[in-house]
């Protein structure tokens, strides 16, 4: 068995999130990102060829090694003969050559490991074709000889994150999660470590919106003829970490703010980047209105109405009746955007009318004679919600079965990259 | 990026990140050749504890590892290393220098941790050719260091040079090949008009060269040695030392890293050409060769 920590990798759509087993947090969390020679634009994705056949000399060239990855990849982009590219779109590997290369650079440069010494747990999206994960399979057995690998469905490993919270007392893989990053919000449920692909729900509301959303109220009270226009954006999204939080009763909260605003207006200092021209602005509702789009979406958006919970309990209806119970028991979030305080209070709340109200329905309707027990529901927020599919990685490769559940390099080069779409699921105490 | 950097990231970022805001932490994590690493606040958030594991260290301290360590950190050592590890070093965070170039040279040097534990042989060597060059005397002492569970690097100084020698495998039959070609291109690239002061590189295969040959080594095909000869002028002073140590240390992961890139550059130009063949398959294709068929009643056949 190797002494050496297994190597977690959570590559996003935005950012990626890596670091090593047992550890609490990712050693390094930076944009999914590669600057390499050449323009963005250009058609043929491939590197060019070398132009002429000649002395092996002459073609010593760095072509191979010319490329940088992360927060230096964004830093290069203005640099004449680079050209940023984000290889994964929707959360799924759009450009192989690039996340080859981009893997590389990571495990080389960031995590300074040699993988053949390594053990590595990957992630993928829900619903993520096979072929996918072939391909990943190869390039990490092949081009990187790694010793093992095991690729864990990201909602999954939110579900194994959640074990930390002392309220979790059975360590299920049974639940939904709500992943909320940056982009998409997705509601995904999970029976025994599997996840039900035919009932997952996106829903187009995220951090970014909530970020444009501050910035529309901000604008509309005219707070920001005082700050820099191109910090606009910037000062929305520390508005919405720093202050924000979901509230229980929103015509309460109004009456609560206008009978004291000085209690609860807050004040936002900031400083312009450029020129260090010191500002401030007042932040009001929004502290309160900003998350809850996630609950009222009418406020933000004319096209998308349903609110979450709703959504959540769609999602549990369309599962099969055996976990149903299960699901609404182990509601899990999971991403930056759940973050904000009593999130998970309100969604109960919420979720728990919808399922009463449906239940007393279901009485009335057989005329009272049977009487329903009730459907527990309960939303888990832990702390390590930020990052908890990397923190559900960590956990479970921290775990002894981890090696056992692997496809060493062994196995690989007996069957061939199909080996990879099968996997075993482990770490469950209910198994 | 092009070349390594011989500094550890983790340790570079942990430490300004917590110099601005410390908080408890304890996270483990690795460096090449399977040295491991752990960063914690044992006792209180201001006083951080980095611990190292080298499976070589015992070697490394007979070759002087310590001497170096204690040149570089002072105080900064611990006499009792945390249980598990081999050196261990405790930096409070109230007494790092305040002025903003003072700290980053402290917390790149702490970064060189496993760099400067691993410089000690090659210091010695270097000393070791000065006193031989003084005595006019011939070899010195043959250090080994087997810092991997199959490679190790051998270091021999003479009266007018310093040879290091590094045993490689490879595990993987395509590495093999690759790496071989590689070596033995690295020999050839010497040889260009540039290169002239670059060390000599020489390159063996299967056949340890004669400075380890009494050693008895194992043969087989996967093993190669590559040979450098450090000249007097390659560490003339104190600052080319240190970067020829720190290139030279590095010249497994390097290789390796190289190996990697250009596997990863065929493969995007395979990737390129199934592509392109695939386009001239397509074109191959009938265009639309199924025409509607109707029967007598006009009715329409549907494929089931």
């Amino acid at each position: 068995m190797s002494q050496l920590a297994p190597i977690i990798c959570d590559n996003g759509t935005g950012y990626s999130k890596i670091g090593f087993a047992g550890n609490s947090d990712p050693s390094f969390v930076f944009p999914t990102a590669i600057a390499t020679r050449g323009s963005p634009t250009q058609s043929s994705r491939a590197p060019a060829v070398p132009s002429k056949p000649g002395h092996l000399a002459s073609k010593r060239g760095v072509e191979d090694l010319d490329f940088f990855i992360g927060d230096e990849a964004l830093a290069n982009a203005r640099t004449p003969g680079y050209g940023v590219h984000y290889p994964i779109r929707h959360g799924m590997i759009d450009n192989w050559d690039h996340m080859e290369r981009y893997w590389e650079q990571v495990i080389f440069k960031y995590l300074r490991a040699e993988p053949e010494d390594h053990y590595f747990l990957l992630t993928e999206p829900p619903l993520n074709p096979p072929e996918n994960r072939e391909q990943t399979a190869e390039i990490f057995f092949e081009s990187f000889n790694i010793k093992g690998l095991y690729i864990a469905v990201q909602a999954v490993l939110a579900l194994a994150a959640s074990w930390t919270s002392p309220r979790v007392m059975d360590r299920t893989l049974t639940g939904t999660v709500i992943d909320s990053g940056d982009g998409v919000t997705h509601v995904i449920p999970c029976a025994e470590g599997y996840v039900i692909g035919s009932a997952i729900k996106h829903i187009p509301i995220a951090g970014r919106d909530i970020t444009q959303f501050v910035l529309n109220l901000l604008r509309e009270r005219g707070e920001t003829t005082a700050t820099p226009p191109e910090d606009q954006l910037k000062i929305a999204s520390k508005v919405k970490e720093n202050y924000s939080y979901v509230c229980q009763d929103i015509v309460k909260e109004f009456r609560k703010y206008d009978a004291e605003p000085y209690k609860y207006f807050e004040r936002f200092e900031g400083e312009h980047s450029v020129t260090g021209r010191q500002y401030s602005i007042d932040v009001g509702y929004e502290r309160f209105l900003a998350p809850e789009i996630f609950f009222n979406p009418e406020i933000y958006s004319s096209d998308f109405l349903t609110p979450l919970p709703d959504i959540v309990d769609d999602v549990i209806q369309q599962s099969p009746i055996d976990v149903r119970r299960g699901l609404y028991k182990n509601i899990v979030l999971s991403g930056g955007s759940t973050m904000f305080q009593h999130f998970g209070n309100r969604l109960k709340r919420d979720l728990k009318q919808l399922v009463d109200r449906r239940l007393d329905a279901s009485v009335l309707a057989s005329g009272s004679t049977s009487k329903s027990s009730g459907v527990e529901v309960d939303v888990i927020s832990h702390k390590r919600q930020r990052y908890a599919v990397w923190f559900g990685g960590s956990l479970l490769a921290d775990l002894p079965e981890f090696y056992t559940s692997c496809h060493t390099k062994a196995q690989y080069d007996e069957i061939g990259p199909s080996i990879c779409r099968r996997y075993q699921i482990f770490g469950s105490a209910t198994q | 990026m092009i070349l390594l950097e011989a500094h550890n990231v983790i340790i570079k970022t942990t430490l300004a990140d917590k110099l601005n805001k410390p908080s408890t932490l304890e996270v483990s994590f690795v460096d090449y050749d399977g040295v491991r690493f752990r960063l914690s606040t044992p006792e209180r958030k201001t006083l951080l504890l980095l611990s190292m594991h080298i499976r070589c260290w015992d070697e490394l301290v007979k070759y002087g590892a310590l001497d170096v360590l204690r040149r570089e950190y002072g105080s900064l050592l611990r006499d009792q290393a945390e249980a598990g590890f081999n050196v261990s070093m405790e930096i409070d965070l109230e007494q790092v220098p305040a002025g903003a170039e003072d700290r980053e040279a402290f917390i790149n040097s702490i970064a060189l941790f496993k760099r400067n534990a691993l410089a000690a042989p090659f210091e010695q060597g270097f000393k070791n050719q000065k006193e031989l060059e003084a005595a006019n005397a011939g070899q010195g002492e043959l250090m080994q260091i087997h810092y991997r569970d199959e490679e190790a690097i051998y270091i021999q100084a003479a009266d007018d040079r310093v040879t290091v020698i590094f045993s490689t495998v490879f595990r993987d039959e395509t590495d093999r090949i690759l790496g071989k070609v590689f070596l033995q291109e690295f020999v050839d690239a010497r040889r260009l008009p540039a290169l002239q002061n670059a060390p000599q590189v020489l390159y063996s295969n299967r056949d340890p060269p004669l400075e380890i040959r009494h050693l008895n080594l194992p043969k087989s095909e996967d093993i190669g040695y590559v040979t450098f000869v450090l000249f007097p002028r390659h560490f003339s002073n104190s600052s080319v030392t240190a970067t020829t140590i720190s290139h030279v240390q590095l010249f497994r992961d390097y290789l390796h890293y190289h190996i990697k890139c250009s596997k990863a550059y065929m493969h995007s130009r395979m990737r390129h050409r199934a592509a392109e063949f695939q386009k001239v398959l397509n074109r191959a294709k009938q265009e639309n060769t199924s025409t509607e068929k109707k029967t007598v009643s006009g009715r329409t056949m549907v494929a089931r």
